[in-house]
């Protein structure tokens, strides 16, 4: 299992917690395919996610629908299996080794582009470059990981704001300890750029 | 073109894809919340499989990369209206909040761009095909380069 290692951490039930087991939805609804089809309600107004401000321009058949228990709870509550977490701020360790996105990325990048240009801030364990399903060129983004948190802190500090086949490129982590809120960006970032000799091991 | 105004705002995401059958409720569903946290749920119960349950915090970073593939895609600016209903063979639904604008999208389960072709609408199914597509890419990449799938089998449960 993945979360021996990237210690697996229940997170607390929250109040919109509809159903304790997501298994007793699933009893009565199997018993008959023509049970009613999940009915969708906003996840923001009637679901966990934090509540937001503004009137909305709303558009969409969901709208007319009515609310469905099961439907909110499906992703609420506990059970998830979660990726870290300390609870603090800073990057997040993958089970592997440390995550680091690379956005900007020219659609016509090949593999090799980013090996050469991540590839001396230490060994690439692995490396994404997803495609636009529609026109087969490059999406515009990379997921690259290092074994190591100094690897990744220094290819970012290194390549975040550079160019890659003549474009801009940005780079940073691509996950984080926790919730994040508007502008937590540099809270996010360890202070790498002026103290790239501090290397705060986590616990691994 | 995509709006300047793709980084500010709110931003939620939700796409569902599942049906009912004789092995129950089957589905994939995964979401993007405000605050970074993707939750991905998979459940098929074929050979008494069980519901498989993850959750990672993404960076704004990442965020911001998923906002720039709906802002790119145009999505906001389609209407579900002519595309099909929901029905026995399942449902999606894509629901997604950005800026002023909130979009709650159903239809059919697109089986593939024949599906799409002979719909009413379909450029506007079109855009939605593939931007289901990407937007599984990305979430469940993401994850899955967190190591949150032992068996990488399981990412490809169930699918549009």
């Amino acid at each position: 299992m993945a979360n021996t290692e990237a210690e697996a951490v229940d997170f607390e039930p929250e109040d919109d917690d509809l159903m304790d087991e997501d298994g007793a939805v699933d009893v009565d609804a199997s018993s008959s395919p023509r049970a009613p089809l999940p009915k969708l309600k906003s996840a923001i107004t009637g679901g966990s996610a934090p509540s937001l401000s503004a009137p909305k321009k709303t558009k969409g058949r969901g709208f007319r629908e009515e609310v469905d228990a099961e439907r909110q709870s499906r992703l609420s509550g506990r059970g998830f299996d979660s990726l870290g977490s300390d609870g603090g701020p800073g990057p997040q360790r993958s089970v592997e080794g440390w995550i680091i996105l690379v956005s900007g990325v020219h659609e016509e990048a090949q593999e090799d582009h980013l090996q050469d240009a991540f590839g001396e801030f230490g060994e690439i364990k692995n490396l994404h470059l997803n495609l636009d399903r529609r026109t087969g060129f490059v999406k515009g983004y990379a997921l690259i990981e290092y074994e190591k948190f100094e690897q990744a802190e220094n290819a970012i500090a290194s390549m975040n704001g550079g160019t890659l086949l003549e474009q801009a490129i940005y780079v940073d982590w691509a996950f984080s300890n926790g919730p994040s809120n508007g502008g937590f960006k540099r809270k996010n970032m360890r202070p790498g750029r002026t103290h790239r000799s501090r290397s705060p091991r986590r616990r691994y | 073109m995509a709006a300047m105004e793709e980084d500010n705002g709110e931003f939620y995401l939700r796409y569902y894809v599942g049906h009912r059958g004789k092995f129950g409720h089957e589905f994939l569903e995964f979401e993007f919340r405000p605050d970074g946290k993707l939750r991905y749920a998979n459940n098929s119960n074929y050979k008494n499989d069980t519901m498989i349950r993850k959750e990672v915090f993404l960076t704004a970073a990442v965020l911001k990369e998923c906002r720039r593939i709906i802002s790119e895609s145009e999505i906001m600016k389609e209407d579900d209206n002519n595309w099909p209903e929901p029905d026995r063979v399942g449902r999606q639904e894509l629901e997604i909040v950005m800026g002023n604008e909130h979009i709650s999208f159903t239809t059919s389960k697109i089986g593939s761009l024949v599906d799409v072709h002979s719909s009413q609408d379909p450029e506007g199914l079109r855009i939605f095909y593939y931007l289901v597509q990407d937007l599984k890419m990305l979430s469940v990449g993401s994850l899955n380069e967190a190591g949150a799938f032992a068996n990488p089998f399981h990412a490809g449960h169930e699918s549009s």
